[in-house]
């Protein structure tokens, strides 16, 4: 008894921080089961909520009831405003609503540290509940007990409306079948802007009353986000039991996992998800395991040397895929001036210039593995950011440990990333569409709280420096300068990107695209669709894991936020930017984030994330098929465009073209 | 009384439905045959406001429909049995009831009749009795009935039955046949699509074969239940011409 006596504070505390989550990942999963948006600004809802509540906090009942009413009215409007902002995406599927989602976060987030300030705001509870009261013979903060009570009446309305009411049926039925409920005579879109707002209030509602538990500060909206991202994806989107119990998990897992062993809470979370994902397939679809036997060993075999060996120019890559002489060399076109503009870089540039497009290759080869998975495999991700860290960090502990030699670093840090994507993958390639967007960021965030914690590797959240500089070669000399740092990098980049190219061009390039495209008709010809996606998310995987190892020769130290949510959001951006299949398009998309991000941060100081969001924005309405749709349409590659990739999500089940409806 | 006139539609820039003319009046049975692929469901569709057509339009007792949301074309009076049923599969029966339950408002067009709940589980008494499973839960005839007893709540003036019939047992497609002559003889205009002549002969006032989406043999119920060679040979022929 003495163990549970010791650790009842922590104990209710957990329950206290898992109804605040409940409420707020209650929020998140609504609008992305029922309106399909995974909303990605719903922590700053939360920020909403939590500012206005400390703000009008003064200590009185009166001011707590008014922040409340204020808060939850802003989070709803919010709320409303993100439904009218997404509507004119929702033709072009769930990864631009994302993007859109992230770049109000970014404008919201600069929005509210102008509005609040930079610093946490304090929060006053009432005077009254403004003591602690005796709990067992342990003295408990008594806004604590009270803010138990109001969430379990919050989540309990919350509940008896969606399953108890007829408009929480008509929600319900809105995310089952839209068009159905649309020929009820009920307009869907209505019910999607209510399900917003309503998140919206939802996530204000939380805000104001958790604000003395997750108080308003410029890291909370990430924060909240990232936890209830996590409720959901460990509850499932079918019930609000599995949330719940989910959420109460969680919220234990951050007090009482941090009293009991407080090194290893951030693992536990990851655990408990990889463990969660893997071992149930809730979300969305068959198994992928579950595909027809193997057809043969032609194409399967053919895609594994080609994937997995990746041994460039061994074999001339098949004619399937190419065009005809003249075309091929208009396609070729763009990458030669491209290659010559970056080898002629350093004669045209100053020392700090160079040493960015170095770091603009860096990040370019972690947006063409994105581009592998988003475009060629359907998987669109923002998880990336976990393989590109495992790399990074590898090779500089190699580098701590006198391994310098370059090609050493590429190999194992890549084979280090291939084999986290290995591990992480089963989880990833079952789910499809929207879904693999919110466990890729889930898997992300929780490497990035890994890297935070685990200080003997990842120095923690000083990250590592003054690591002895990568040899290009075995007997070579340390790189010191830029430019010879930057020839390394784009070396190695030219290198992974054409066999990139090879591969992607090759018949498992083909294999991939049908996989995106006509998932079922591959599984009906027996293709083990399973495999092919597991392949290439661990060469995709591997591809990071160079990019994350060249970053850190490159910049020469390594901190957790060069693998961070920002940088994985970057990626994507990249990648959407060039247009979701292009190759090229995603390096261009990279050096143009690079550049963009360092002009304003020099400037217009302090305002980055705000114009970062504006460009997030501005891509998303103005260049909807990508630097690719400027072509007028002579794309190359599988067609560009996002409704591809939208082509398995289950949650569309309505648009099939002839109108049958498959089981 | 439902008009088409001229109706075009297709999906990506490729037509289905090439400029179809029909009318059903209120209180009769319209079908229309045609194999996979006729355009069948894309016309029942394109009236249901799920899609939108390229040229045409639609008419319900005179007023325009042609291009309205399909929630808005609900609220007119057009009821949908879509094919494939499409329940809700989370909600249970009585879900299904209430929030399908559309009662009159003042300034609506007239209707019918009104249906309720109580009327609606008085004609299909099955789904009283399973009022508190979940739509996964029902066998297909039960969701067939759901089906109609949504499209019902509505109070139409017409009914679109897109293939009601499908994998049913006989003794449940003559049920169903039977349940549709009674609501044709209640005032309610019915638009049924099927593959298969016999099925829908049965209950029709009138019969179009769309071939191709084209309408390529227009008769009268009553003549083909009393000679199906005409309708066999048009069917035969759009085989061959497919």
């Amino acid at each position: 008894m003495d163990l549970l006596d010791g650790h009842l504070i922590p104990a209710v505390d957990g329950v206290a921080f898992g109804l605040l989550l409940f409420v707020v990942a209650a929020g998140l999963s609504l609008a992305f089961g029922t309106a399909g948006v995974l909303n990605l600004s719903h922590g700053t809802l939360y920020a909403i909520g939590a500012y206005t509540g400390a703000e009008l906090s003064d200590g009185t009942w009166g001011g707590l009831a008014l922040g409340l009413a204020a808060g939850t009215a802003a989070a709803c409007l919010a709320g409303a405003g993100l439904s009218a902002a997404t509507a004119p995406l929702a033709r072009r599927g769930h990864l631009a609503q994302a993007l859109l989602t992230f770049g109000l976060a970014l404008i919201g987030g600069d929005l509210l540290i102008q509005v609040f300030g930079a610093d946490e705001l304090p929060v006053r509870v009432p005077e009254a509940l403004d003591s602690s009261v005796m709990l067992l013979g342990h003295r408990y903060p008594a806004y604590r007990l009270c803010f138990i009570v109001m969430a379990v009446l919050l989540a309990a309305f919350g509940t008896w409306v969606l399953t108890r009411t007829r408009m929480g049926a008509a929600v319900r039925a809105a995310a089952d079948d839209p068009q159905m409920l649309a020929a009820t005579g009920r307009n869907p879109r209505a019910v999607h802007t209510g399900v917003l707002a309503a998140a919206g209030a939802l996530a204000g509602a939380a805000g104001v009353l958790g604000a003395p538990i997750i108080g308003p500060g410029p890291g909370t909206s990430e924060n909240v986000l990232m936890l209830s991202l996590v409720v959901v994806v460990l509850g499932g989107l079918r019930s609000l039991w599995a949330t719940f119990f989910a959420a109460i998990a969680v919220g234990e897992v951050q007090t009482l996992g941090v009293a009991l062993a407080p090194d290893l809470a951030p693992y536990l979370l990851f655990a408990a998800m990889a463990a969660v994902l893997v071992l149930r397939s809730r979300f969305a679809e068959p198994t992928a395991g579950h595909g027809p036997e193997d057809p043969g060993p032609d194409p399967v075999a053919r895609l594994r040397s080609r994937l997995a060996g990746r041994v460039p120019g061994s074999r001339v890559p098949s004619r399937i895929g190419r065009l005809p002489g003249g075309a091929a060399w208009w396609r070729a076109a763009p990458l030669l001036v491209l290659l010559v503009v970056l080898i002629s870089l350093p004669a045209l540039l100053d020392a700090y210039s160079i040493s960015l497009a170095g770091s603009a290759l860096a990040l370019g080869l972690l947006a063409v593995s994105v581009t592998i998975l988003t475009g060629y495999a359907g998987l669109p991700t923002l998880g990336q950011t976990a393989p590109f860290a495992v790399g990074a960090y590898a090779t500089a502990n190699l580098a701590e440990a006198g391994w310098t030699v370059g090609p050493v670093q590429l190999a194992l840090s890549a084979l280090a990333a291939a084999v986290f994507a290995a591990v992480v993958g089963p989880a990833v390639i079952r789910a499809r569409g929207t879904t693999v967007l919110m466990i890729t960021l889930a898997v992300g965030e929780l490497t990035g709280a890994v890297v935070n914690q685990l200080k003997s590797v990842t120095g923690g959240a000083d990250g590592l420096v003054g690591f002895p500089a990568t040899r290009a070669l075995w007997g070579g000399e340390e790189m010191l300068e830029e430019s010879e740092l930057y020839t390394y990098a784009l070396v190695v980049a030219v290198v992974a990107v054409s066999v990139t190219l090879l591969v992607l061009r090759s018949p498992a390039g083909k294999l991939l695209t049908g996989t995106r495209g006509a998932e079922a008709r591959m599984r009906a010809s027996g293709h083990p669709v399973g495999r092919y996606l597991l392949v290439a998310h661990i060469c995709a995987g591997a591809l990071a894991g160079v990019g994350g190892s060249l970053m850190v020769t490159v910049q020469q130290y390594l901190a957790p936020a060069d693998v961070g949510f920002e940088i994985a959001a970057f990626a994507l951006l990249a990648v959407v930017i060039g247009g979701t299949t292009s190759v090229i398009g995603a390096l261009l998309g990279a050096g143009l984030i690079v550049a963009t991000r360092d002009w304003v941060a020099g400037s217009w100081p302090g305002h980055g994330p705000l114009l970062l969001g504006v460009l997030f924005v501005a891509t998303v309405y103005l260049l909807p098929r990508g630097l690719a749709g400027l072509r007028g349409g002579a794309g190359s590659g599988p067609p560009p465009g996002l409704p591809a990739v939208e082509d398995r999500s289950p949650s569309a089940p309505a648009q099939n073209p002839a109108g049958k409806v498959s089981p | 009384m439902l008009e088409l006139t001229g109706l075009t539609a297709g999906y990506h820039g490729g037509t289905v439905l090439h400029g179809l003319d029909l009318s059903v009046p209120a209180g009769t049975v319209h079908a229309v045959v045609g194999h996979n692929g006729a355009g069948k469901t894309t016309l029942v569709h394109t009236v249901a406001g799920l899609m939108r057509p390229s040229a045409g339009t639609v008419r319900l007792d005179g007023r325009d429909l042609t291009g309205l949301p399909a929630h808005r074309i609900a609220r007119a009076g057009i009821g949908l049995v879509p094919q494939g049923r499409r329940v809700f599969a989370g909600l249970t029966v009585d879900e299904h009831l209430r929030l399908s339950y559309r009662p009159p408002r003042r300034g609506d067009p007239e209707r019918p009749g009104v249906w309720t709940p109580a009327r609606v589980t008085e004609l299909l008494p099955r789904l009283g009795e399973r009022r508190g499973n979940r739509g996964a839960e029902l066998s297909g005839g039960e969701q067939q009935m759901l089906a109609l007893a949504r499209a019902l709540l509505g109070s139409p003036r017409l009914l679109l039955l897109d293939e009601p019939t499908e994998g049913l047992a006989p003794a449940l497609v003559r049920q169903v046949h039977g349940l549709v002559a009674t609501l044709a003889g209640e005032g309610i205009a019915v638009l049924l699509v099927s593959p298969s002549p016999a099925q829908a002969v049965e209950s029709a006032g009138a019969l179009t074969v769309l071939t191709s989406g084209r309408a390529t043999l227009r008769m009268d119920g009553a003549d083909a239940r009393a000679d199906g060679s005409a309708l066999h040979a048009a069917l035969e022929l759009a085989t061959t011409a497919v």
